[in-house]
């Protein structure tokens, strides 16, 4: 395959997945310079691994992996608050208008999520874009009992968070 | 407020999310062709001049030890030089293997962990170079004296001179580690972050529940 065809196959495949860079970058950054940062090391990233890009796994699987892996790297990175690679007019992510869009439980959502640590976050961003327990597996290297384990012990603090921010208000 | 209940929320929010999120193509293209290539080759001239760099020293100490063997006042230092940058340099190419073996699209755990020693290293090696640089300036000073000028440090300077400036770099690498600790605390943040995160992905792999590991803990066969 020619560089000019491996990138046009690149190309559409990005942008049929676009939705995971989306979540991924919105869970990990606050900051919409953060985002921009954090989306572009992401497709350079994967960019970088396209070439040996095993034809068996599937391209959603093989994205979450390496957009988390940048994410959670990332995140742990201390001075990314200082760091701007493109400037604001160069966004390689557009969002046209969308938190304008999110309802309540999703803001409440994302919220809940930010509490969370960069590992725990992973397994939630996976487990609500409706990746079975075998294939969050696969992306997290942790055994099927453990995700399944994990994910009812995150339902259970969800209930008891939301339970006491309720009592809260009232 | 049930985690399954959000889901739903957030699938029929995702249905909406194609209209609003646009990739820049045009940059997109731009950016992934010129960044991929320029950290590939930062990668490159840093294992490059890292290695060169070390090497000519090693061969350089080698030499100089030949040259001197038989003066020990000369050789020894150089030995001992030579020796740290034999190990600088198998410690700056462990870092490098690392680094280059790291693939991103293996799974979160096993890259994270990977990541994580890679950091730690990363920190130990730094403060090793510090401590060894706190402790070999003596002997440089030795071998550089001899080597580019061919001065004899022993006989230009007392060897009480010479004692106390090895003492004097112990005082200060001890001076130093104190004044870090009562006014930097958070001087071992970062290799005490490493280590909490490994403890923290090790926890993660874990397919116990935090009571059932302090449970398993307790438990002692024995009782």
């Amino acid at each position: 395959m020619t560089t000019e065809a491996l990138q046009d196959r690149f190309q559409n495949l990005v942008e049929e997945h676009k939705k995971i860079l989306y979540k991924v970058c919105n869970s990990y950054c606050k900051n919409p310079g953060d985002r921009d940062d954090l989306a572009q090391e992401i497709i350079v990233q994967l960019w970088r691994s396209f070439g040996a890009f095993d034809e068996r796994v599937r391209f959603s699987t093989w994205m979450y992996r390496i957009a988390l892996n940048v994410a959670i790297s990332f995140y742990r990175r201390e001075s990314v608050r200082s760091r701007h690679v493109i400037s604001g007019d160069d966004q390689l992510l557009e969002v046209v208008d969308e938190t304008a869009s999110r309802s309540d439980e999703v803001q409440l959502l994302y919220q809940w999520i930010d509490g969370l640590d960069p590992l725990n976050k992973a397994l939630v961003i996976l487990y609500l874009d409706g990746n079975n327990y075998q294939e969050i597996a696969l992306v997290l290297g942790i055994s099927e009992t453990n995700v399944a384990t994990k994910i009812s012990r995150l339902k259970q603090t969800l209930r008891q968070e939301v339970g006491v921010k309720q009592n809260g208000t009232r | 407020m049930e985690l399954d209940e959000l889901k739903e929320k957030w699938t029929e929010h995702d249905k909406k999310l194609d209209l609003s999120i646009r990739l820049n193509q045009q940059l997109m293209r731009d950016t992934y062709t010129r960044r991929a290539k320029s950290a590939l080759w930062r990668l490159a001239s840093m294992l490059a001049l890292g290695s060169i760099a070390l090497l000519v020293v090693i061969v350089s100490l080698g030499a100089f030890t030949a040259k001197n063997w038989p003066t020990p006042k000369f050789t020894i230092p150089a030995m001992f030089l030579d020796i740290a940058a034999i190990a600088a340099l198998a410690a700056l190419n462990a870092q490098i293997g690392m680094a280059l073996k790291m693939d991103y699209d293996q799974p979160v755990a096993t890259i994270q962990k990977r990541l994580e020693t890679l950091r730690k290293f990363r920190i130990r090696y730094i403060q090793a170079i510090l401590v060894s640089a706190a402790l070999l300036w003596m002997p440089l000073f030795v071998v550089a004296m001899k080597g580019f000028f061919d001065a004899d440090v022993y006989r230009l300077f007392a060897t009480s001179w010479i004692v106390t400036n090895v003492a004097f770099g112990f005082a200060v690498l001890a001076l130093g580690i104190w004044l870090s600790k009562k006014y930097r605390p958070d001087a071992g943040y970062n290799l005490n972050a490493a280590s909490g995160f490994l403890a923290t992905l090790a926890e993660f792999e874990d397919d116990h529940s935090p009571q059932e590991r302090s449970s398993m803990r307790a438990y002692s066969p024995d009782e």
